[in-house]
């Protein structure tokens, strides 16, 4: 279980060339994501979405607050709690002069998975992630979508209990999207616990259990999707975040 | 195993450092030039050596030569331009005489400046008229019945050249400057892997990968750092071997190496190998400190120019001053190395100042770790504003 308590982070910004202010990307974020659930974040660009994941996977160190996973926390467990997640986001880069093979290789080491089923685990992702005419290319002659799914691949490489997924599929073609999404829904069915930011809204609605929605650093409504559509009287998320936002357009 | 993931990153940033083909050009391209600086210099001073001091012989007089002087001036191989003082200063002004002498009664005035050609000339003149006054002296004591080689020759001066080995300018110069040479393309082939393994990772985003996974920031900075000293000490010791054979080479190819040993000994290459990975840990942990602290690559790159200028001086200066090795420079940075480097070339090898300056950079190098390390567990290493 993910516990989330009172999480904000601030940052110092420019106002003007010689004025600096700061402000909260997020600000007073609890929640919890039981183990087997998948929590949608959503909320348009700037809305704090990135930040609260990269303070979950341990880049960002929150301001006040605290996260724990299954009790254990950073302060005390950084590297347990690593071991347990998988982080992706859809900035995540790769080593360019490496290929998928060498970085599942290198993952393998880095997790500890026992080199005599190093191998096999990485012949089962590979083909589950349909890796297998790209798997010895280097990443530099990847395709977006093929760099994706080798990030994927990495994440899948320890069989993490966390999925901290930042809009994992932005940018991505239909089959590379349609893989990951398949691919949460299995892990799902498995127990692991994924949080899953996104700012397509109708790709949440399908696959979230609940969604979080943060609007300007701070969270505006929780609930299962349907929840938050009864609550706000629309047919759809997207509607949904109108409604409460008082806003007619998606974008800050 | 305890160390694991340290020597996992170590094994990843050596890969990606020599399948990079400009990192592989810096640790293979930069020893090369060690032979073209040995043998350009040797060259160069061949040359010099070996000028033709006799045609800086167009001298001109502003009086008459007497018949002793036009004979000597003749043996001398001197060409006589004869003018006016004010003829041979325009001559003078215009390169058609090298130099130009006026008389002032019995004193005789050589007029030049001090560049090569008037002071070739000079010392010609000079000698030419020490053997016309010993032979005016001469002919004064002769005329008086005085034995001239009794009176001008009353004491007798030799000079004697102790032999010494290896006290030869032109070899221990050449020396010199090949081992600042080599540390200086030490310094050069750290600059670029450091700043692709710091601020290139971060431009590059696999800095927020590699920060996901579970690795201590000391394994991630440890395992950065010893692959940069891995390469730059290759290029080190690619440059010592260099510069060994050059100087093997050059003793067959120039005069000035002629009765001269080039060779290094056993001791002193194993010092020279000793003071040449102590300078690429060295460097290596200055070089990731600083690049680590720039926010793109080309910062890292201008904030790393000036250690190549600070590498190379402090070894300049030692060297010109014949600044000699001692306690207090064995811990100074940069200095040490250099120091160290003329004392093996000059034939001393102290065990302590060697001590002193390995302990000194063990702990320059904690210290630059450390700060590092620290910078590697905070956000900002991510998110430099």
């Amino acid at each position: 279980m993910i516990e989330v308590q009172n999480l904000s982070k601030k940052f110092i910004r420019n106002k003007t060339k010689k004025e600096k202010e700061e402000f909260y990307a997020d600000k007073d974020i609890s929640f919890t994501a039981q183990n087997g659930e998948i929590i949608g974040i959503l909320g348009p660009n700037g809305a704090g979405k990135t930040t609260l994941l990269r303070m979950l996977a341990g880049i960002l160190e929150p301001t006040t607050g605290s996260i724990s996973f299954d009790e254990l926390t950073y302060e005390h467990d950084e590297i347990a709690i690593k071991k347990s997640i998988a982080y992706l986001s859809g900035n995540t880069k790769l080593y360019d002069t490496f290929s998928a093979h060498e970085i599942l290789k290198m993952c393998c080491n880095i997790y500890q998975v026992p080199k005599d089923i190093q191998d096999k685990r990485i012949k089962e992702i590979v083909e589950l992630l349909k890796m297998s005419t790209f798997e010895h290319n280097k990443i530099a002659n990847l395709s977006t979508g093929q760099t994706q799914r080798v990030n994927l691949a990495r994440c899948l490489i320890h069989n993490p209990q966390y999925y901290i997924l930042d809009e994992a599929t932005t940018g991505l073609d239909i089959i590379s999207s349609q893989i990951i999404l398949n691919f949460i829904k299995e892990e799902k069915t498995a127990s692991k616990t994924i949080l899953y930011s996104t700012h397509y809204m109708e790709e949440a609605e399908n696959i979230c259990d609940r969604v979080i929605m943060i609007n300007k650093g701070k969270i505006i409504s929780t609930g299962t999707p349907e929840e938050i559509k009864v609550r706000t009287k629309t047919t759809n998320l997207r509607d949904a975040f109108f409604a409460l936002t008082g806003s007619d357009t998606y974008e800050e | 195993m305890k160390n694991s993931n340290l020597i996992i990153i170590l094994k990843k940033e050596l890969k990606e450092l020599f399948r990079d083909k400009k990192s592989l050009a810096m640790i293979i391209i930069i020893p090369l030039m060690i032979p073209l600086i040995v043998i350009g210099m040797s060259a160069l001073f061949e040359a010099q050596m070996n000028k033709d001091v006799s045609k800086y012989n167009r001298i001109g007089f502003s009086y008459e030569l007497s018949e002793e002087e036009s004979n000597l001036a003749l043996n001398m191989n001197i060409e006589v331009i004869n003018g006016t003082e004010e003829e041979l200063e325009q001559k003078y002004n215009n390169k058609e005489i090298d130099l130009y002498v006026t008389k002032d009664n019995t004193t005789y005035i050589l007029n030049y400046d001090e560049s090569e050609n008037s002071s070739y000339a000079s010392k010609l003149v000079e000698s030419f008229y020490n053997t016309y006054k010993t032979y005016l002296q001469q002919s004064y004591l002769q005329e008086h019945e005085i034995d001239g080689n009794e009176v001008l020759n009353i004491i007798t001066i030799n000079t004697k050249i102790i032999e010494k080995e290896n006290n030869n300018f032109f070899a221990n110069y050449i020396k010199n400057y090949a081992f600042l040479f080599i540390m200086m393309a030490i310094t050069v082939s750290a600059t670029y892997p450091a700043t692709d393994a710091t601020a290139g990772e971060r431009e590059r985003g696999t800095l927020e990968t590699l920060l996901t996974f579970p690795i201590k920031s000391r394994d991630i900075i440890v395992g950065k750092f010893l692959s940069v000293s891995f390469s730059s000490a290759i290029t080190g010791l690619l440059s010592l071997a260099l510069a060994i054979t050059s100087l093997i080479i050059v003793k067959n190819m120039f005069t000035i190496y002629e009765g001269i040993n080039t060779l290094f000994s056993l001791v002193s290459i194993i010092f020279a190998i000793v003071v040449i990975i102590a300078y690429s840990l060295f460097i290596s942990g200055l070089c990731i400190a600083i690049a680590s602290k720039s926010k793109t690559f080309k910062e890292a790159q201008s904030a790393l120019t000036p250690l190549n200028f600070i590498s190379f001086f402090p070894g300049m200066i030692a060297f010109m001053m014949n600044i000699q090795g001692s306690l207090l420079i064995s811990i100074m940075p940069f200095l040490n190395f250099t120091v160290i480097f003329t004392d093996i070339n000059s034939g001393i090898f102290k065990i302590s100042h060697v001590l002193l300056m390995i302990l000194s950079t063990i702990i320059y190098i904690s210290l630059v770790l450390t700060y590092i390390i620290r910078q590697y567990k905070s956000e900002k290493v991510l998110f430099m504003k």
